[in-house]
């Protein structure tokens, strides 16, 4: 078993077949969508700066993209996020290596501030030539992703009748076999991704707060999504429900997405939860071991040769980054004194950006914690996974600071 | 003033953790810990429960709550913190009758503070409950009668009794550095805008909405009710008057020897928040956007303002205490410690730092540690339940001001308005049956 490719073709020989068509075709260096070409943290890249210089990193460009912690994806020389201000959304189109403006998109909004700052949440979704947005209110877009034209927008709250969960619809859409699966409602709704037209739908109860995730299990391609209280599965042609794992967090924040490797599903989340292992075959998922000391509250950890790097804690924690070993759950070390930041991984290194702005990068070793570079890059808070695509690396904070660190060798 | 009131397990030492109590060490049975219960198992009755646990005193025997989901990760909370398996129950009064806990948490919204006590007490339990005392005046009177009748230890929460800086800010003020002072204005500013209304839904599988809502009328379930939000529905709460007011004013108590009021007038209104919504498909909070009360003692006049509109940029501080003093003015505040600013021009500024546990920005553990000890030496606790009472009446009768819109005369020693029938109707409110009002 091994997670499925997306439709957004992360993958290189696609990348290469396809190297003489249109200007947003991807290339193995794009991050496409949420979690990156392979939906794993995990970017495909080599050869990039894994040190600073000593007056630190040389910056390529600056934004101001308004509240929020959408991520980025990045394509085909553009880069894409949201972000909130005034009682808007907006979807932004950057120039990837000027940040240069090239198209944006606003709509009402609410601010949506229960116990934070409030702003965008969910990451837009690259599809080929296609751009599809999910705000937490519910508002769908699919914008022709070179000039910003609306082709369909629809609000799938108002659509399907599915409450909107405390903090809103957060999960990045995921475009597979022509549909856009969205996780709203219970276990997900589908729509046809070239019209907006639900093609189902699931019950009335809140959604949790991943992605939809894309895998290969038993020879059928299932969907996983963090659900209120469960992580599910579900087919993705009739969004009918193939099992569910019970796990029941505080709030329902079950906001991390799962990670699947040889049959197992490692899922975590915040509110002194913990992590858990699980053989999945059939029928409900089995437990294999627990970790309470491994909270990824918002954002999913990585896993690299057998062991899991991610960051534990709540937002309101001291938090920090640990590995642990995949099959035994066993922690290998912990970094304190991280705040509740993010992490990505590329080349065997990892990505980390500190809750408060910090850059580390480090190797992913389960001996140690070593960095080989840090700097202090933003204020604020940060509560987003930095992004590496084509030796840039995009970070920003809750305000909607944008900071674009040039990591390309000279 | 924003602050995340989510988290509850933290993985390492705070960064407060010198203004953590030393653990208790009790004089009486010390090998034997109390059992303890936790009734209203949310945000902060978790973090009143990890102080509990953190004292080494208590043993977690059971939790209330009426929503199934929120029991279910409480226990699992507690175990993964402490190791103890605590029962789970709905009702309250089941947990009391079954488990005859030692020591009751009650973190409820305040409509439940009364009925929850009074229960406990009876049952035999000391009681550590939320500020305020009561959700009207004559629940906190049933509430005092109550603790006094059981002989239980009663400690409400009110964690600027003990916390380090308040002390220190307080003795600065009794030591006359402050010089005579003649008038207190007390607030709390913060951000806010025009409120839409939400939609109305079903309540979260699991939970019994019509048990939460209790004694206090049945609203339609609301996220915007519930988690966290029920203070700004006078239903169950009283707002930010009966939220920061209540600790603040606590401190004039505190600093005048619990001077007795003579008078209140309060107006205030949602000028900027709206009129408030209620219908069957969706609603509003209904909490006034802004405040102003004015208390009128024998040797001093005392100012509450709060505001939730315009975030006050245009001031040094945004939350707390002036005293105004012949020799200055002393700020007594949160995050920002306290302050003297001298009247002489010659004169220095002077600086209590806050010592504070964070994320929270409170003294929680001090305020546990206090409570152990006064149940081992049978003491009344820093903030017991007269003090409590005290504090939380001011601004109770603040609300009855300014929902009849008039200057209210208090007779403190009778706790009656004077010559206002209808105004003294409002020191108590009818009950959804089959709850009873208590009786003082």
């Amino acid at each position: 078993m091994r997670l499925r490719k997306s439709s957004a073709r992360g993958h290189a020989q696609l990348a290469a077949l396809f190297l003489a068509a249109a200007p947003l075709l991807a290339h193995a260096a794009d991050w496409p969508q949420w979690r990156g070409p392979a939906r794993n943290g995990i970017a495909t890249e080599k050869g990039w700066l894994d040190q600073f210089p000593a007056v630190g990193p040389k910056i390529a460009w600056r934004a101001q993209v308004g509240l929020g912690a959408s991520s980025f994806v990045v394509a085909g020389g553009r880069a894409f996020t949201m972000g909130h201000a005034d009682g808007k959304d907006t979807v932004f189109c950057f120039e990837a290596s000027s940040g240069k403006p090239i198209w944006k998109h606003s709509y009402p909004a609410e601010l949506g501030d229960k116990f934070f700052e409030g702003g965008t949440t969910g990451t837009p979704t690259l599809d080929g030539d296609r751009l599809y947005t999910l705000s937490r209110w519910g508002d769908t877009f699919c914008f022709d992703a070179a000039t910003g034209k609306i082709l369909w927008s629809v609000n799938v709250q108002k659509e399907t009748g599915c409450r909107v969960p405390d903090w809103g619809f957060t999960g990045a859409p995921l475009v597979l076999d022509g549909r856009l699966i969205l996780n709203v409602g219970e276990a997900g709704v589908a729509l046809d991704k070239t019209t907006g037209k639900i093609l189902w739908k699931s019950g009335d109860k809140d959604a949790g707060y991943s992605t939809p995730l894309p895998v290969e299990l038993g020879g059928r391609t299932l969907v996983l999504l963090g659900s209120s209280k469960s992580y599910l599965a579900v087919t993705p042609v009739d969004g009918k429900e193939a099992w569910r794992a019970a796990w029941v967090t505080e709030y329902g924040v079950n906001a991390a997405d799962p990670i699947v490797s040889g049959g197992r599903m490692f899922i975590s989340s915040g509110y002194g939860k913990g992590g858990a292992l699980f053989t999945l075959g059939t029928g409900a998922p089995d437990e294999v071991w627990r970790a309470r000391a491994f909270r990824t509250q918002l954002n999913a950890a990585v896993l690299h040769a057998g062991h899991l790097y991610g960051v534990d804690g709540d937002t309101t924690s001291i938090g920090g980054i640990k590995c642990l070993d995949f099959a035994t759950g066993t922690e290998k070390w912990a970094h304190k004194d991280f705040r509740v930041g993010a992490l990505s991984m590329a080349d065997g290194l990892l990505l980390a950006l500190s809750g408060t702005g910090t850059l580390v990068i480090a190797p992913a070793s389960p001996a140690e914690f070593k960095p080989t570079a840090t700097a202090k890059i933003l204020d604020g808070k940060c509560w987003t996974a930095p992004v590496l695509a084509h030796g840039l690396i995009y970070c920003r904070n809750t305000n909607g600071a944008v900071v674009v660190v040039d990591a390309r060798k000279p | 003033m924003k602050t995340d009131r989510r988290s509850f397990i933290r993985t390492s030492a705070v960064a407060g953790a010198a203004f953590t109590a030393a653990p208790f060490i009790r004089a009486a049975a010390p090998g034997r810990k109390f059992r303890t219960a936790l009734i209203g198992c949310g945000w902060w009755g978790k973090n009143i429960l990890k102080e509990a646990m953190a004292s080494g005193c208590c043993q977690t025997v059971a939790l209330a709550d009426v929503d199934a989901t929120v029991l279910e990760v409480a226990a699992d909370q507690v175990n993964a913190l402490s190791g103890d398996t605590p029962k789970t129950y709905k009702d309250y009064r089941e947990l009391l009758a079954r488990e005859k806990p030692d020591i009751a948490i009650i973190a409820t919204p305040d409509h439940w503070h009364a009925l929850n006590t009074i229960a406990a007490v009876a049952a035999g339990a000391h009681v550590f409950v939320e500020k305020p005392t009561g959700h009207t005046v004559n629940e906190s009177r049933a509430m005092v009668k109550a603790v006094r009748d059981s002989g239980r230890v009663a400690q409400i929460g009110l964690h600027r009794r003990i916390g380090p800086h308040h002390v220190s800010g307080i003795q600065f003020l009794k030591s006359g550095a402050v010089g005579e002072v003649g008038m207190v204005r007390v607030f709390a500013h913060g951000g806010g805008d025009v409120e839409k209304p939400a939609p109305n839904e079903e309540p979260p599988d699991g939970m019994d909405w019509n048990f939460w809502c209790g004694p206090a009328p049945l609203r339609p379930f609301n996220k915007r009710i519930h988690p966290g939000g029920w203070r700004n529905y006078l239903d169950y709460a009283n707002g930010q008057l009966g939220d920061w007011g209540v600790h603040w004013l606590d401190q004039v108590m505190w600093w005048s020897d619990g001077a007795p009021l003579k008078r209140v007038f309060c107006a205030g209104g949602r000028p900027v928040r709206g009129a408030p919504v209620l219908n069957a498909k969706e609603q509003t909070t209904d909490a006034p956007d802004h405040q102003i009360a004015t208390y009128e003692f024998e040797k001093f006049t005392c100012v509450w303002e709060h505001r939730r509109f315009a975030d006050n940029n245009s001031e040094k501080h945004k939350i707390g205490a002036y005293f105004y003093g012949t020799k200055g003015v002393l700020h007594l505040g949160w995050r920002d410690g306290w302050t003297f600013y001298p009247a002489a021009k010659s004169g220095k500024i002077e600086h209590g730092a806050p010592q504070l546990q964070e994320p929270d920005g409170h003294n929680l553990a001090l305020l546990w540690s206090d409570f152990m000890a006064a149940i081992d030496a049978r003491r009344a606790p820093v903030a017991n339940i007269e003090v409590a009472h005290r504090a939380s009446v001011l601004p109770l009768l603040g609300m009855v001001s300014w929902r009849t819109g008039r200057s209210l005369a208090w007779d403190a020693a009778t706790e009656t308005i004077i010559g206002d029938p209808e105004a003294n109707g409002l020191l108590s409110r009818p009950y959804r049956e089959p709850w009873i009002y208590p009786q003082a």
